[in-house]
């Protein structure tokens, strides 16, 4: 209890704050047209306040609290006078003597800088320039000149003297602080430092004229930009844009990212075999499943041939060849991944089966689903694994996947998991039993021999397309046949053979997808469905009209249509598949050759604390992912 | 597959009612097939659901479809408080104490942020615009080493040619503490936020805006008392959504908090429990099934605005 009461508190206590702070934003800035010195004080005190704690918070301040509250007393005193005053010499005057004031006190009260590098020692300097005249000289006359250029590129709006003013000022800034020997100075020269930096920045603010009316009401509105974006950009910047900037940096780094590497930590990734192996390309050749995938593309092909010659040219796609092609890809993927080995073809295996089945599937399911009875339970049900973390899918597979050791004189050798239940109780039933055996090969073949005559009336009526639909039925079920009378699944030696989906590689990969599959089908649905429904019915009801079969109508008005729609569903899947860690982190951890980059990124960085090999993986699957960004980048662009 | 085709009267068949009658009993598969997906999709949860009430013995010797060994024990074990590693009650707290800021937090940003991109005119702003937007494709991955650096050392600018090191974020020692996940969870989750809220608002009559300016209201005002109440199913959506995403979520917990047993959330315990084989694994299927119920309530009484925000995140784009 304990516990949830300091949560809360934390809570209450962070978004109180951060409720504070914005709407005090709001009504600082609100004073701005009626109260204008009370603003402009205000402005002073934060300014000079920010300043002096970030001097204070680098320990670069003798006796800080006094010094700190000496400069916010001068900087609030300063803003109220010059909030009152209109004469531009006074003001200039008050200006001065402000930048003038902070700036000495700054470098008069200046100490040691206590430093910690990132590997945790800590460093001491004097924070005392070691003003050098040829660079200071330079860099001031260099940023002045800059400040002309400046002022002429924009044809010549506002005052020169400001425009130079400000640049000589930021160029005394780096050549007092950034280029000097910041250790080896006195207190003087640190005073003169400051100084002239103070009287740069006082003469700036001291010669704007006071505002007027106009100019507060601006001020007014022109806020609320800042202040309204300030907070997510804040956020943005701190966890995603320097974030990001620092893994490049660091990926060209050592372990501790402390020196230079250069491409090393890339070629780590490319060239260990753990990541990047080829050397089985052979194997590929031999594999059936390869054979097959070729088989079924070429019969993709034979059907475009006979449906182009029927209507004159080349080849014409068309559902099944496209069906065709779907599988055969997706066979052809399959074999051509399970011999090129590696945590980078893992990854690639990942984002083709994951990303083209979960589409597939979950544009079928919004299909049939969308005028079937009952359909909003049935597409909760399949959305559902959406709402479990994956680590609970995980979990949840793990225990279909269960595999004990097989025992004799036990339904299904005493299995756990499902799968692996039915996979003995299938070797069971086709190798070790006679009658139950007897009654399945009659059901199935039934079964064939009716889906046979189906397709011999479809022909004879002419209704080809449930024709070649029942055919293509029958193939599976002609093969389950041959299989039940030969004998199939998990049986040898009178007793049950167990199928290790976990552990067994190259094929493991397989089923982990089968997890995020599960998941993310859900979310292809109901995208899927939703622009189905948004099709107009206007130009269903013309083409049922024109005669349009379903399958037609399907094809050639609802594709057509939903085509933007599946481009979002695929580049977001690339994304989030790309970056799977989680289930494979929960089933194997990447171990029997199911590691992916995420998950190797993960270990090399915070198992084994290589930060620069952690940041060379992450920039990789950055980099995978760059293209559909800009994708989506160009989607943006279009739709503003 | 096969696709239903209508009844062409002009059918030849030596039996024309038969071919009738099997058509139209074939243009029914289809949704055989769907509740077939339905049954196959549900099957997985439902299975660890019934395991979960099995005791050891029976969970370890039959499978779930046999029923028997009927028990509460496991759900007793989880839920107990200071259970040790088996008890699932601090990490559940946990869980709720990060996903519930994790989804405040991030709503309150990205409708300023929205309503400034979406109302306030400003330069470069359909640039600026787009740019956030993009960040939504750049991997949590690119950001954890730093980010963790961040935590637990706090934010130094080494200038490269002086060598000398200036501290620009201090060291609050974030690591392992809960907050860390918050400020990462508001940071990655922005772009997303932002984008979706903006799609929202930048949608609603320009005449409320006009007419609440011309009765002297700022920004400010307007925000508060106009946009805000008109924007609650979309900010809805995003709760829901950021709620699932942060409750379910594992990298960043584990990589922020890391070793602080204390503080870690659901996801990470029941993740290393699956780790530690044979002897847990009974009482895993409870605890997993604990974790899941508050997503699935939520999920199920809010599907609709979940549906709404992952729509308009995607189909609008």
């Amino acid at each position: 209890m304990g516990k949830l009461l300091t949560t809360v508190l934390g809570v209450v206590g962070a978004i109180g704050v951060s409720a504070v702070l914005f709407i005090g934003a709001n009504k600082i800035f609100d004073l701005a047209p009626r109260h204008w010195r009370w603003f402009s004080a205000l402005i002073g005190f934060l300014v000079s306040g920010t300043v002096f704690l970030v001097l204070w918070a680098n320990d670069l301040l003798l006796s800080p609290l006094a010094v700190t509250i000496t400069a916010v007393v001068i900087g609030t005193v300063g803003g109220f006078v010059l909030g009152n005053v209109s004469n531009r010499w006074w003001r200039l005057g008050v200006g001065v003597a402000m930048g003038v004031a902070l700036g000495g006190i700054a470098g008069f009260y200046s100490q040691n800088i206590f430093g910690v590098l990132p590997d945790g020692t800590q460093v001491i300097w004097p924070a005392r320039p070691d003003l050098q005249l040829g660079p200071l000289a330079g860099w001031t006359v260099g940023g002045a000149v800059l400040g002309a250029a400046i002022w002429q590129v924009r044809s010549r709006v506002k005052p020169l003297y400001r425009s130079v003013l400000l640049w000589g000022t930021l160029g005394w800034a780096v050549g007092a602080y950034a280029i000097s020997n910041l250790s080896g100075g006195t207190r003087n020269e640190a005073v003169l430092a400051g100084v002239v930096l103070g009287l740069g920045f006082g003469a700036l603010v001291g010669t704007r004229p006071l505002a007027d009316d106009r100019e507060r009401g601006r001020v007014q509105t022109e806020s609320r930009k800042y202040i309204f974006l300030g907070p997510a950009f804040l956020f943005i910047a701190v966890t995603l844009i320097v974030p990001t900037i620092r893994t490049l940096i660091l990926s060209v780094r050592d372990r501790r990212g402390e020196n230079f590497l250069g491409i090393e930590n890339y070629q780590k990734v490319f060239s260990n075999p753990n990541t990047f192996d080829t050397s089985g390309w052979r194997l590929l050749f031999t594999s059936r499943l390869f054979w097959m995938g070729v088989i079924v593309v070429v019969v993709g092909l034979i059907i475009a041939r006979v449906r182009g010659r029927e209507v004159g040219t080349s080849m014409v796609g068309s559902p099944p060849s496209y069906g065709a092609w779907f599988v055969g890809g997706l066979l052809v993927s399959a074999a051509v991944l399970s011999v090129l080995r590696g945590t980078l073809f893992n990854n690639l295996w990942w984002v083709i089966t994951v990303t083209l089945v979960s589409s597939a599937l979950g544009l079928g399911i919004a299909v049939l689903a969308d005028r079937a009875k009952h359909e909003a339970a049935a597409k909760s049900i399949i959305f559902l694994p959406m709402a479990i973390s994956f680590v609970g899918a995980g979990i949840i597979w793990r225990f279909m996947y269960q595999a004990r050791q097989p025992t004799a004189d036990v339904p299904h050798g005493g299995q756990t998991g499902l799968l692996n239940a039915l996979w003995v109780g299938l070797g069971e039933l086709t190798q070790s039993s006679t009658w139950p055996k007897a009654i399945a090969v009659t059901l199935v073949a039934v079964l064939a021999v009716g889906m046979a005559l189906l397709a011999v009336m479809a022909f004879r009526d002419g209704v080809r397309g449930v024709g070649w639909g029942v055919v293509v039925a029958l193939i599976p079920v002609l093969w389950f046949l041959y299989s039940l009378i030969v004998g199939v699944g998990g049986w040898a030696d009178g007793r049950g053979q167990i199928i290790l989906f976990i552990q067994n590689s190259p094929f493991n990969n397989l089923w982990l997808m089968v997890v995020l599959i599960w998941t993310q089908v859900g979310f292809a649905m109901i995208i899927f469905s939703a622009a189905i429904k948004a099709v107009p019915a206007v130009l269903i009801e013309a083409a049922k009209v024109d005669g349009a079969t379903e399958s037609q109508l399907f094809w050639k008005v609802t594709m057509p249509q939903i085509m933007p729609t599946i481009g979002v569903v695929i580049t977001t899947l690339i994304v989030l598949v790309m970056k799977v860690f989680d289930i494979v982190k929960v089933m194997t951890n990447g171990n029997f050759d199911t590691q992916v980059i995420a998950n190797e990124m993960w270990q090399r960085a915070f198992t084994e604390l290589n930060f620069g090999l952690g940041s060379a993986l992450a920039v990789v699957l950055f980099a995978a992912v760059l293209p559909v960004l800009v994708v989506n980048v160009r989607r943006m662009q279009r739709a503003v | 597959m096969v696709q239903p085709t209508p009844t062409r009267p002009a059918n030849s068949l030596t039996d024309p009612h038969l071919g009738r009658r099997i058509y139209r009993w074939l243009s029914s598969i289809p949704t055989w097939i769907l509740w077939g997906l339905v049954v196959i999709w549900s099957v997985p949860t439902f299975g660890l659901f019934v395991s979960s009430f099995r005791d050891r013995d029976a969970q370890i010797t039959t499978g779930w479809w046999t029923g028997g060994g009927w028990t509460l024990d496991n759900y007793v074990t989880v839920l107990t408080p200071g259970a040790g590693s088996r008890g699932l009650t601090n990490a559940l707290l946990n869980s709720l104490a990060i996903s519930l800021p994790a989804t405040v937090i991030p709503i309150a940003v990205a409708a300023f942020a929205a309503y400034a991109f979406a109302w306030i005119p400003f330069k470069g702003r359909e640039w600026a615009f787009v740019g956030v937007v993009a960040l939504m494709a750049i991997p949590a991955q690119m950001s954890l080493i730093p980010l963790l650096q961040l935590y637990s050392g706090g934010g130094h600018l080494t200038i490269p040619w002086l060598d000398k090191t200036v501290t620009v974020f201090p060291d609050l020692s974030l690591a392992g503490e809960i907050s860390a996940v918050w400020i990462t969870h508001t940071g990655f989750a922005l772009p997303f936020a932002i984008f979706l809220i903006h799609n929202y608002m930048s949608q609603l009559p320009k005449d409320v805006f006009e007419s609440a300016r011309i009765d002297g209201a700022d920004h400010f005002t307007i925000f508060w008392r106009l946009v805000l109440p008109l924007s609650v199913p979309v900010l809805a959506a995003f709760a829901i959504f950021q709620f699932l995403w942060t409750w379910n979520d594992y990298l960043i917990a584990l990589t922020m908090i890391g070793a602080n047993g204390a503080n870690l959330p659901a996801t990470v315990r029941i993740a290393s429990l699956a780790g530690e084989f044979g002897v847990q694994e009974h009482v895993l299927t409870a605890g997993a099934f604990v974790t899941t119920v508050l997503p699935l309530v939520v999920f199920f009484s809010l599907q609709r605005y979940f549906v709404r925000g992952i729509l308009a995140g995607s189909v609008k784009g």
